[in-house]
């Protein structure tokens, strides 16, 4: 007899919707699926054979052929266990078809008979052409915030038989609420001092613009980079899902729709795959999907591989990283607010004039480390100074991250009437149109150009910048040459790039 | 056509184990340097005198005969005197009249000198400036001020081409546009180093000169700066040492200059700082200190070309940049340190800084700032 199971697999961080045909019927006893699955999708054999015997029901003595349709993409994971299982319980006539019609099953089995998560059920669920799925207890919160689809859980595939054919109620579903109470994000009122570095943040925050921070160990650079996702405001609806997903896709435990932008603070040993996302069979997303929407902190920026640096810069422009291997094509969102961190020079105290102790040789090869084209990315490069202890023992109370936020709300609503969500998304002409500079600004860049301390492509950044340091002022018309100024000197050249001796 | 007799001395030059005792008595062990050749030939064939062979080692001249004859062997002594010619290369060799009259009676004169540039950029008034590599920014600022008021007021300005005080005095000097810039290097005309300086050091040539001691072709060694530093020091009428760290190669410049009855200037500096510590040193040992070019011209007698500016000729900051200026300590402050003291925003400090920078108040670098007392 035949029967017919929809369930999902995943795919990047989508899913595809699966057919699961299992037929039982006569020949030899034996068990084949067929329609490209992968190792660990073949595995499910024995798995599902264990949890039918072991929750008490026949294994079928005849041939049994388990078909993925369809066949063309590549089933990946253990995502099918539960479709196949319950495929075979209908085609062995242990279950009647009717009490699987219209439901779609996404869920690993054990050897008990026990459902389990999987990573990706957010987008599995999604992926389903039924209107109810359903699904093992761990995923049931992240299932539910696809709100067109009913989502049934349970426990094993004993309670879950019962369920389906009536003679025991559904599950309850686990209890999601206690798993929502998220820490909550550290403030900025705690960091004493650092006036002119809180500043780069409210404006990072609200321009988009990417922050380099510069300066020696124990200047307070990682505490300032904690406290950057909790000025950006909420994600908008259409985000927060991709963001659940790639989570969900990337097996981190989903308890309710991302709201929040995330935090992404990889070291520096990274390989080129966790930061950029890859895998041969299965796509797993990298950092940098991860931070979609949110931050992505790259502290000992010096410190990481030439080649995984390089690779962030096509992500950086377009917003999305595409992954292309031998049979699959994966297009992942990427589009995040990058902050790095470095110390000014290998030991550390370049940014104290006269008190660092390297040798030339070796200023020289960390200056190779970082500079070019990454360099010029960051709209704001910041030297960060160890506060005098006066700011840190009584110094005045800082302000809060609730406040800042606020403003920087208001000025990303301001981007949003220019037609983009932030200020650093908006090209040369765009901006030249809506943000002007008055007559001393103009003075200021053209003095600053000639001296050679700008390229032209550095002067459309500082002008970004100014625009955003404007927005946060809530200042109307052309912008002035306050504005270009702070933005100017919101971009410095690292200490350790200029050389101190020669010309 | 035969070369000329310096084309023998080269080859000589081109000998391992020469130095500038050797090559000087191998090169006055003939009566003229129409002899040259005979002496390049006795290397040649393995019969050099032994009295040719000054400290001969403990393992006898011999080895050093045999070593010389060996080498010879391999050099075409014609060839590498066409490469100096073709390099553009001028050749002096001491005990010829066009040799440089600054060297000709000193002690420890180098037997050949290369020139690269114009070798008459050597007449007039000579001042060395020197200092450490690794040099402060108010090293950097001093060395390029000297060099180019000293420039301005017609005095050479001789120094080593390295990285820091050596560099930054040779900017100085291409920047005022006065007297040519001289520089002696520690290796091979056609080995820059370090790299960093390519620009200037060919700058330096296309002015005035840059003079070695050595061959094209011979590498830089440790060894040979503090035998570099022998003739910057034998050149100059004055030597200005602008920052040492207690131990520096520039003290070495220094003490061969008093060898020579030469002044010694030294740049003073601040008691704490270790880039000083060796110019402190110095001034206590009884050099007189150089605060500006007038200092140095003073000790050259040309005092009469520079008058000392006492007066302010700075314009007075107006607004914001006054309150900026107001709160600065003598010390260099962060940005950051400055918005707190004063309460002004970020944006109107900036603003005050750039109009300081402007009309030379203060330095910006890398988020600090400092005051200039001038």
């Amino acid at each position: 007899m035949l029967a017919t199971i929809a369930s999902a697999t995943l795919s990047g961080i989508d899913g595809a919707a699966v057919t699961v045909e299992v037929h039982v019927g006569n020949g030899l006893p034996g068990f084949t699926i067929v329609g490209l699955p992968d190792t660990s999708c073949r595995e499910s054999r024995d798995r599902v054979r264990a949890a039918l015997l072991t929750s008490g029901f026949s294994w079928p003595d005849r041939r049994t052929t388990v078909n993925l349709a369809p066949s063309s993409i590549r089933k990946v994971g253990s995502s099918l266990d539960l479709a196949i299982a319950v495929g075979v319980l209908v085609a062995s006539e242990q279950l009647s078809g009717e009490t699987v019609a219209g439901r779609g099953f996404v869920a690993e089995l054990g050897l008990d008979g026990s459902l389990r998560h999987v990573p990706g059920a957010l987008s599995l669920v999604d992926a389903c052409a039924t209107p109810e799925v359903v699904v093992a207890p761990g995923s049931h919160p992240e299932a539910e915030l696809i709100d067109r689809r009913r989502v049934r859980s349970a426990g094993d595939l004993r309670a879950l038989v019962d369920a389906l054919t009536a003679e025991a109620p559904w599950p309850r579903p686990p209890d999601g609420s206690v798993a929502t109470a998220v820490a909550s994000p550290p403030d900025l009122a705690d960091v004493r001092g650092h006036p002119v570095a809180r500043q780069a943040l409210e404006i990072a925050a609200a321009g988009g613009h990417h922050l380099l921070m510069v300066g020696p160990p124990g200047s307070g650079k990682t505490m300032l980079a904690e406290r950057l996702p909790g000025l950006l405001p909420d994600l908008d609806d259409a985000t927060a899902l991709e963001v659940t997903k790639v989570h969900s896709a990337a097996g981190e435990r989903v308890v309710g729709l991302v709201r929040r932008p995330p935090l992404r603070a990889p070291h520096h040993g990274a390989s080129t795959v966790a930061v950029i996302g890859g895998g041969s069979v299965r796509v797993r997303p990298g950092e940098i999907s991860l931070a979609h929407g949110g931050v992505l902190f790259l502290d000992e920026l010096g410190e990481f591989s030439t080649v995984v640096v390089d690779s962030l810069r096509q992500p950086l422009e377009e917003g999305v990283v595409r992954l292309a291997r031998a049979e699959t094509r994966v297009e992942l969102p990427a589009r995040f607010l990058l902050l790095a961190a470095m110390n000014p020079c290998p030991c550390g105290e370049g940014v104290v004039p006269a008190a660092c102790r390297c040798t030339d040789r070796s200023l020289e090869r960390y200056r190779r480390r970082v500079s070019g084209p990454l360099l010029d990315r960051f709209d704001l490069r910041l030297d960060v100074h160890r506060p005098g202890a006066r700011d840190l023992v009584s110094g005045p109370p800082a302000e809060d991250s609730a406040s800042v936020a606020a403003r920087v709300r208001d000025a990303r609503t301001r981007a949003v009437e220019r037609g983009v969500v932030c200020n650093s998304q908006l090209s040369g002409s765009e901006m030249e149109q809506c943000a002007p500079l008055d007559t001393d600004a103009a003075a200021l860049m053209e003095r600053t150009l000639t001296t050679g301390r700008l390229s032209a492509r550095g002067m459309r950044r500082v002008w970004r910048v100014a625009l955003t340091i404007a927005d946060l002022a809530g200042h109307d018309g052309p912008l002035s040459a306050e504005h270009v100024a702070s933005a100017l000197h919101l971009r410095t050249e690292p200490g350790f790039l200029v050389p101190a001796g020669g010309a | 056509m035969s070369p000329p007799p310096e084309c023998w001395a080269v080859a000589l030059a081109h000998l391992p184990a020469v130095g500038p005792a050797r090559l000087r008595a191998l090169l006055g062990s003939v009566d003229t340097p129409a002899d040259w050749e005979r002496v390049w030939t006795d290397v040649r064939l393995g019969r050099v005198a032994t009295r040719c062979i000054v400290h001969p080692p403990s393992s006898g001249a011999e080895s050093i005969r045999t070593r010389w004859r060996e080498a010879a062997s391999t050099i075409d002594a014609e060839a590498r005197w066409q490469a100096h010619v073709d390099a553009g290369l001028t050749v002096l060799v001491h005990g010829r009249a066009d040799y440089p009259a600054a060297l000709v009676d000193d002690d420890d004169p180098p037997p050949i000198v290369f020139v690269r540039g114009d070798p008459d950029a050597l007449t007039g008034p000579r001042v060395a400036i020197v200092g450490t590599r690794r040099a402060s920014r108010y090293g950097i600022d001093v060395a390029r001020a000297l060099g180019a008021d000293l420039a301005r007021a017609g005095v050479v300005v001789v120094s080593g081409l390295a990285l820091g005080i050596d560099g930054a005095a040779h900017s100085g000097v291409l920047e005022a546009e006065g007297a040519p810039p001289v520089a002696v290097v520690g290796s091979g005309l056609d080995r820059v180093y370090p790299r960093a300086n390519r620009a200037l050091w060919s700058q330096v040539a296309e002015r005035g000169a840059v003079l070695a001691e050595y061959p094209l072709g011979v590498p830089a060694a440790a060894w040979q700066f503090p035998a570099r530093n022998r003739i910057i020091a034998a050149l100059s009428d004055v030597v200005v040492v602008v920052e040492s760290q207690i131990t520096g190669g520039a003290l070495g410049t220094a003490v061969e200059a008093a060898r020579r009855g030469r002044t010694v200037f030294a740049v003073p500096g601040p008691v704490t700082a270790p880039s000083s510590a060796g110019t402190n040193q110095l001034l206590h040992d009884g050099c007189p200190p150089a605060r500006d070019a007038t200092d140095v011209l003073v000790a050259l007698g040309m005092s009469e070309t520079s008058v000392r500016a006492d007066a302010e000729r700075r314009p007075s900051p107006q607004g914001d940049a006054a309150r900026v200026l107001q709160s600065l300590p003598w010390h260099a402050v962060p940005v950051e340190d400055i918005v707190v003291d004063t309460g002004l925003s970020l944006g109107a400090v900036a603003l005050a800084l750039d109009a300081l920078d402007v009309d030379g108040w203060i330095v910006q670098r890398a988020g600090w700032v400092e005051r200039m007392a001038r």
